[in-house]
């Protein structure tokens, strides 16, 4: 992690990486699915989050199963008191 | 005698003013600074990302900008989204390839009004790490974020329902530590990053090398 970061306290006095750094990217689509339903929703919506956020949580979820995430708690993403599609919180 | 340690003072002030800044700009987040802290300082704690229901909605405007030099075609898949301060969400960008070569990318961000840039954080992204997309290929990238529901007791953001975030892709060159850096101007990096307006100090590097030329 170097250049482009904007300039923080921590630059040039520590080497902690930031706290969950950057997505790696998704070459062959794997999430795309979730990604449109996402997408659809929000434009249902008139583009607020609230609704959505049932279908952000599946994205997150493809992406920590097929390892373009590291796996986290819901609560630790915000995404705590969101019900799965099955209907149960985690 | 006094004079002289004074003036020595005011000397060793002058040095460390560039450094003081940067770290009074990612403190207070001036000149739209966003402001990237560790998990330790709790800012990212579970608790800061529950949503404030009682409170407005804010509109987050979605900007992409690349520079000439990269052959991407870059743009954000949603024009806004209308969140709660404290509620995590969830946004794209796409990005495309549109030369025969494998291309490095590396961006930068910013958030304005500056006055917004402490409340805005980022849980994860795609910035500042190099992207490497191949020849043709294209790419979604996602960004989750949330404003932070301190802003709702900030007298100065009372009027504020809109915030842009601006994303510049950049071509990447390694510099002459190894490291990726953007292939652009140094001032044109800047002006990505909210500081167009603010004089530099030359970077390490090249106050390095002038120094030996200007020497040997």
């Amino acid at each position: 992690m170097s250049f482009g970061r904007p300039p923080s306290i921590n630059v040039g006095f520590t080497t902690t990486p930031p706290d969950r750094g950057s997505f790696p990217l998704d070459h062959y689509g794997e999430c795309s699915e979730q990604m449109k339903e996402y997408m659809e929703c929000l434009k249902k919506n008139s583009s607020t989050s609230t609704h959505c956020r049932t279908f952000s949580k599946q994205y997150l979820e493809c992406r920590m199963s097929k390892g373009l995430m590291e796996r986290d708690e819901w609560h630790k993403l915000g995404l705590g008191d969101v019900e799965d599609a099955t209907g149960t919180k985690s | 005698m006094y004079t002289s340690a004074v003036v020595i003072l005011g000397v060793g002030v002058t040095y460390a003013a560039v450094p003081l800044y940067r770290m009074f700009c990612s403190a207070t987040g001036f000149a739209g600074t966003p402001t990237v802290l560790s998990t330790s300082s709790g800012r990212f704690d579970p608790s800061r990302l529950t949503p404030d229901t009682d409170a407005r909605r804010i509109r987050v405007h979605f900007n992409a900008d690349r520079a000439e030099a990269l052959p991407w075609k870059f743009f954000p898949q949603q024009k806004y989204v209308d969140v709660l301060p404290g509620e995590s969400s969830l946004a794209f960008y796409k990005a495309r390839n549109e030369s025969k070569k494998d291309v490095i990318g590396i961006a930068t961000y910013n958030v304005t009004p500056d006055r917004v840039a402490p409340y805005f954080s980022k849980v994860e992204c795609f910035c500042f790490e190099e992207q490497k997309l191949l020849a043709g290929e294209e790419v979604d990238m996602p960004l989750l974020f949330f404003i932070d529901k301190d802003i709702m007791d900030d007298p100065s953001c009372r009027g504020i329902n809109d915030i842009v975030l601006s994303y510049t892709f950049f071509k990447a060159r390694r510099n002459a530590h190894g490291h990726l850096e953007p292939d652009a101007e140094e001032d044109v990096v800047q002006k990505s990053l909210g500081f167009e307006g603010y004089e530099h100090s030359p970077r390490a590097e090249t106050r390095k090398t002038e120094g030996s030329k200007a020497g040997g």
